[in-house]
Formats: C-alpha cells, structure tokens, sequence
C-alpha cells in the first residue's frame, strides 16, 4: 500500500498543483475582467483538441525535453546545471555551421547532431572542470557561461555565419541538413523523434546501468556515495558531458527542423529561452527523463493554444503570458518543494 | 458584458459565423509588439482608424518568439475568418511566404517585405527619401551649432535599414554642403552608427545612444523602433546633467510622429513612415473589392513617407493621449515647448530641408537606396562621413 502510495504521490501532487494553477489563472483573467472560461476553452482546444494544435504542441515540445533532460540529469546527480541555455547556443551554432559543408542528406543531420552535441560538452567543460577539480559553485559558474554564449552567439551570428543577402539571420541550415516534417503544412519535424529518443535512453542509464545508479546515489547522498567507492568527479564530469549533449542538441533540432527559415535571427529571437523553459519543464515531469516527456508536450501545448487564446477568447497577450506563468510555477512548485526540503535536510545534517 | 465576450468568442469558433461585421482583419506582429510608439503602434492606428469607417472588426495577434511567425500566420488562416491577414514588418516574410499559396484564397498583406504571391499586397516605403530629409536637418543642426557628430541607432540589421542608413547618410552629405554654401564656411561633421541587432531592447537603446551623446552628436536618429524610448532616455538624461530642458541634443524620431515625445523639445523631427497609411488602404482595398495582390510602394509623392511639420503634431499628440503616454493636460505645453524649440533653429535650415524635399519631389536629386550588403557598402564608401 505504502508502496503504491510512494508511486502515485507525484503524479497526484502534479495534479493537484495543475488544477490550482488553472484555478490561479482563471483568477487573475476573472480579476481583470476576462472570462477564463472561454480562454480555456480555446487554450485546450487548439493545443490538444485537433491534428495542427497537436503537432504544434510537440513541435514546441522539441527543444524542451532535451533542455529540461540536461537539467535533470544534474539534479538527480545533485547538481543545478542552469547552463542548458548556453550550451544550446553553441549547439545551434554548431548545426549551423556544419550545414556549410556538402555532405549527402542521409550523413548530413547526423554529422550536425553529433557536432552540435559535441559544441554542447565543450561549452560545459569549463564549469565541469570548476566544479570537479576547484569545487567552483555550478550555479554561478554556468549562469556566467550563458553570458558568455549569449554574446559569443551573437557575435557569431552577426559576424561569422550570417547570410549574406539578409542580414538578419544566420545562413539558414543547407536543405539536405534539414531534419524532415514528419506532418507537412505544421511545424512538427523528426527532431520530436531524436529528443524522445534521449529521453529514453536517460531513463535507460539513470536506472539500468551501473553508473547510472552511481549518479543517483550522488545525488541522494553524496558522503555515503563517496564512501561507497563512487568518485565524485567522475560523476561530475559524466553528468555534465551528458547535460552538454542534450543541450546542445536542443539548439541543433530547433535550427534543423523548424520552417519556415531553419536558421538563427539575429538577437536569437526564435531560440532564447528554451533552457530556462527547460528547467520549468524538469520541475514539472519531476526531473524524470519519462516524466519529462508528458511535461514539455503540455508545455508545448500551452505555449501552442496561448497563440489562438489572443485571437478568439479576446485576451491579450500578455494576460495570457501571466496566466501561463501561474499555471507553470503552480506546477514547478512540489518539485522546488522538495529540493527545498533536501537542501535544508542536507544542511541540518552536516 | 463578460456575456458579450463569451458570445464573440463562441462565433469565431462556430464557423458559420454571423455576419455582424463588415469584415475581419487580423493583425499579426512581430516579437517587437505594441507599445514601441512607432512602427507597430502605427500599423494598430492605421487598422483601427480603417476599422472604425468600414465597420470592421480587428484581431491582433502579437508573437512571443520568432518561431511564432509561422504558426500564427497559418493559424489565422486555417481559421478562415479574416477577409484580410495583415503581416507587420519583413520579419514575417518567410513565413508568409510559406503560407500564402498554401491558402491561396486568403488575402494577405505585409508591411516592409515583399512576398510575390498573387494573394498577398506588399506594402513597401521610400524610407530613404525621408531619411535624407532628417540628414540634412542633423547635418546642419551639428555644423550650426558646433558639434563634432550626429548620430543614428538601427535595429537588426535587415535590408530595410539599408534603405535608413542609406539615405541619412546622403542627406547629412548634403546637409554640410547646403552649410557651406550658406554660411562659407565649411564644418568638419562625422557620423556616429551602430546596429544594436534588437527591436525590442529599450536597455541597449540608451547605452547606444549616451555613447554617441557623450562624443558629442548633436541628434541621435532612431532607427530602432522601441529603441527610441531608451534614446531619448539618454537625451533627456544628457540635457539634464547640462542644466537644460531643450536640445540640442535631440533625438530624431522614426515611423511615428515622436515629437511629442519628451515634452515636445527633445525630438526635433520624425522621419514619418506611415505604416498607418499602409494598412489602411489595405483594408480600404478588399473592403471596396480592388484589392490585388502585388506591389504598393509608398514614398514622399503619396505621403508614405515624410519630415513631421505642425499638423502631425497635433495628430500625433492624439495618439500619444491614446497610448497613455500623456494626458490632455500635456497638450498646450507639448505644443508651446515644440514651437520654441523649432523658432530656435534658423529659418534657413528649415527652408533647405523643404527645397531637399522639393528637389526629390521633382526627381532632381535621386536619393540612394542601398537594397543589399554589397550595395550598402557602396554608399558608406561613397558617404564615410568620418572626423
């Protein structure tokens, strides 16, 4: 009984915190004078209540399971990785750049999904080392190294890799580079395919390898992990090489598979944002890879049904911003909840 | 009225919608917004004002991401509720681009772009005519007064700012030359420019604009649409620790009327682009069943495009009552501080910005309209403007 109890507990919590961030929504639009009602109503309705709305929301859903897996990663080793979004510049940049080079359309993703991936750990290595070998705080470390990607892509993308004739973008990625729509007339690529698939395979690893289990016990106890023979290092080195793929790859799908330009604008307009998304999105799929997955598609879905909810429920957009921002803190909150809790426990304790 | 709401929204989404309006427009805008003041508050204006005489009803629809543009093109579409699609701004074009023969019997429109598909209107501006009318006026503001630059802000670096940058440049040339020519004495002007690449962040605005100010340029153009808000931050601020009320320095406004801005003594003239013009005679056309799909270039011979002058004031401070940015009770003083500020510089100055426009008008000067990197290259080599 206490066994069934511990498994449905979270999906329960997550429940309840989504019904009162709908409830805290639906307030703040009565509040001002618009009537949640309707708002609803086409938020859900155009996000999972036809085909379009539906492939939006997964193609939202893209770049947000793999930021939101590179943060939970860290957080089931003990880590806050805030860097996803930095690591997703480099990863964007890199599938840029690799689309370049001539290659034939079967070769060519993959070549620019491993670059990407491999421009995501090396923009981690940095912090990793820090942390690893001087014991420099993650948080701060990987907030700076945003900063740093930030300019440096933007740098890049006004200076290095811009097109030519139109300098308000990037080169867009060459066409046999492209990850193919997989609904034509929406949105939806087979990126939703590669991000899934990470998913699965962090499932895979966190609970049926060896140093998979290792991490988790990291994070859970890190004395008695250590005493046990797991080398914090080595763990922190592996999660954050891990973090940095799946950053990094964030950024890759997002410029391979999403039309109509399928490059980076200047000032980052279309990509910003995905690794901060990403952790809200951890929260809510309690940074479980599988967890991840339902979590960013409603994320995505939001995010989708919030462009119609301006048009035909009358709300303006930044009302909708505001309701999506409740909905999503009401649903971070049992995760923040019990990281709070296990700081507080940790600190007692030593 | 929360009955009313409930009601609209369940006829957009029924699709036989009673007939109850004229006719639909949606107005879909870039990552840029409302609220810049200028180019999208124009694009609303112009819609709204055409709204109000057609009996039309408008959707507006504002993009949180670039990756929005496509989706909320198509979502407008697919709904099959618009008898117009207004796209604001160049930004929007692939998208549009992609959606337009996807529904070819969709109507659209889009402002600084052009689309070649028979369903869509592009609306183009002659923006180098007026920003030669504004670089002669800076020119001239720094030889008269002794600064050592002006200055202008853009945005992203898109062709359309060619258009800008091109034709300030050509006017601040001419501007030194009308200088000399009236006064015989010549002035050692450069020019201050930097692509902040945002549209929307006001921050980078002002500190592009306090570093021209502190090398001392005697007006800042905006180029930046919401931009302009930080640039006459840093102005006024400028002014401010100078003891003053008055520019010079001044800024220069773009797409809107800006001079009501700042009290209405900061911004000494607007390069108008009247995106309001634009998105009206759009609506007008499919409301009158003219509407074709091709190409409309507005410039200074139809009053696209043009140098503010008294009457924009006072619609313009119409507009700024509206957007909540002053009260009525700003509007004697705005009008009163405008009028003192512009009786401060020399008739002469305003009297060779008309005979430039004149000379436009008649075709006499040919003003250069950089269209690519390579063609805009070309005029910074032929304009360097450089102390």
């Amino acid at each position: 009984m206490r066994r069934l109890w511990l498994g449905i507990r979270p999906l329960a919590e997550s429940l309840l915190a989504g019904v009162i961030g709908l409830g805290g929504g639906a307030l703040i639009m009565w509040a001002w004078g618009y009537n949640p009602w309707p708002a609803y109503r086409v938020l859900f309705q155009e996000s999972f209540g036809n085909a379009y709305g539906l492939a939006s929301a997964l193609a939202n859903a893209t770049p947000l399971i793999l930021t939101a897996l590179a943060f939970a990663i860290g957080a089931r080793a003990g880590l806050f990785i805030i860097g996803a979004e930095g690591m997703m510049y480099m990863g964007a940049m890199a599938a840029v750049a690799t689309s370049l080079l001539r290659l034939p359309s079967g070769l060519h993703p993959l070549l620019s999904l491993v670059l990407a991936a491999l421009a995501g750990i090396l923009w981690g290595l940095v912090p990793a080392l820090l942390r690893a070998l001087r014991g420099v705080h993650e948080v701060i470390s990987t907030i700076m190294f945003n900063w740093l990607s930030h300019f440096l892509a933007f740098y890049l993308v006004a200076n290095v890799l811009v097109d030519p004739v139109r300098a308000e973008k990037t080169v867009s990625v060459a066409r046999t580079a492209r990850l193919p729509l997989l609904v034509r007339g929406t949105d939806l690529s087979l990126g939703i395919v590669v991000a899934a698939g990470c998913a699965l395979l962090a499932y895979l690893w966190l609970w049926h390898t060896v140093s998979g289990y290792e991490v988790r016990a990291a994070g859970a106890n890190p004395e008695a992990a250590r005493y046990a023979g797991v080398s914090p290092r080595t763990t922190v080195l592996l999660v954050f090489a891990l973090a940095g793929a799946f950053g990094g790859l964030a950024g890759a799908v997002e410029t391979m598979g999403r039309p109509p330009t399928y490059a980076v604008y200047s000032g980052l307009t279309n990509i910003a944002g995905f690794g901060f998304d990403g952790i809200g999105v951890a929260m809510i799929g309690r940074n479980h890879p599988l967890g991840i997955i339902p979590a960013a598609v409603f994320y995505g879905g939001l995010q989708a049904g919030a462009r119609l909810m301006q048009m035909w429920a009358k709300v303006p957009f930044e009302m909708v911003r505001a309701v999506q921002g409740v909905i999503v803190l009401a649903l971070a909150l049992p995760e923040l909840l019990r990281i709070f809790r296990r700081l507080r426990r940790a600190r007692r304790t030593s | 009225m929360a009955l009313r709401r409930i009601g609209v929204a369940v006829l957009a989404m029924v699709l036989v919608a009673l007939p109850v309006w004229a006719g639909r427009v949606a107005l879909i805008l870039d990552v840029g917004g409302r609220g810049d003041l200028s180019f999208n508050d124009m694009a609303f204006k112009g819609t709204e004002e055409a709204c109000a005489d057609f009996g039309w009803e408008m959707v507006e629809i504002q993009s949180a991401t670039s990756a929005d543009y496509l989706p909320n093109i198509r979502n407008a579409a697919r709904s099959r509720q618009f008898d117009l699609i207004i796209c604001v701004g160049f930004l929007l074009a692939d998208a549009l681009n992609v959606v337009a023969p996807e529904f070819p019997n969709q109507k659209f429109a889009i402002i600084d772009a052009v689309v070649p598909h028979p369903n869509v209107l592009s609306i183009v501006f002659e923006e180098q005519e007026g920003s030669a009318l504004v670089g002669a006026l800076a020119g001239m503001l720094a030889a008269h007064y002794g600064y050592p630059y002006v200055g202008v802000v853009l945005g992203i670096e898109i062709p359309v700012l060619y258009h800008f940058e091109g034709g300030y440049r050509f006017g601040i040339d001419w501007g030194l030359r009308k200088y000399a020519e009236v006064t015989g004495k010549t002035a050692d002007v450069g020019l201050l420019w930097v692509y902040t690449g945002t549209f929307s962040d006001i921050a980078k605005g002002k500190a592009a604009a306090e570093a021209q100010l502190e090398q001392g340029a005697v007006a800042v153009y905006n180029v930046a649409g919401p931009l302009g808000i930080g640039i006459l931050e840093a102005v006024t601020a400028k002014l401010a620790r100078e003891g003053r009320e008055a520019g010079p320095p001044f800024m220069i406004g773009v797409d809107a009327n800006q001079d009501w801005m700042g009290d209405g003594n900061k911004v000494v003239a607007s390069m108008m682009k009247r995106v309001d013009v634009g998105c009206y005679t759009a609506i007008k056309m499919v409301h009158e069943g003219t509407f074709q799909g091709g190409l409309l270039s507005l410039g200074l011979k139809n009053k696209g495009v043009g140098i503010s002058r008294y009457d924009d004031l006072l619609d313009f401070i119409e507009f700024g009552i509206k957007a909540g940015a002053i009260t009525e009770a700003d509007r004697a003083r705005i009008i009163e501080n405008w009028k003192a500020m512009r009786a401060a510089i020399p008739a002469w100055i305003w009297q060779a910005v008309d005979e430039l426009e004149a000379k436009i008008l008649s075709g006499e000067i040919a003003v250069p309209k950089p269209k690519t990197r390579e063609e805009m290259l070309a005029v910074r080599a032929l304009y360097p403007l450089t102390r």
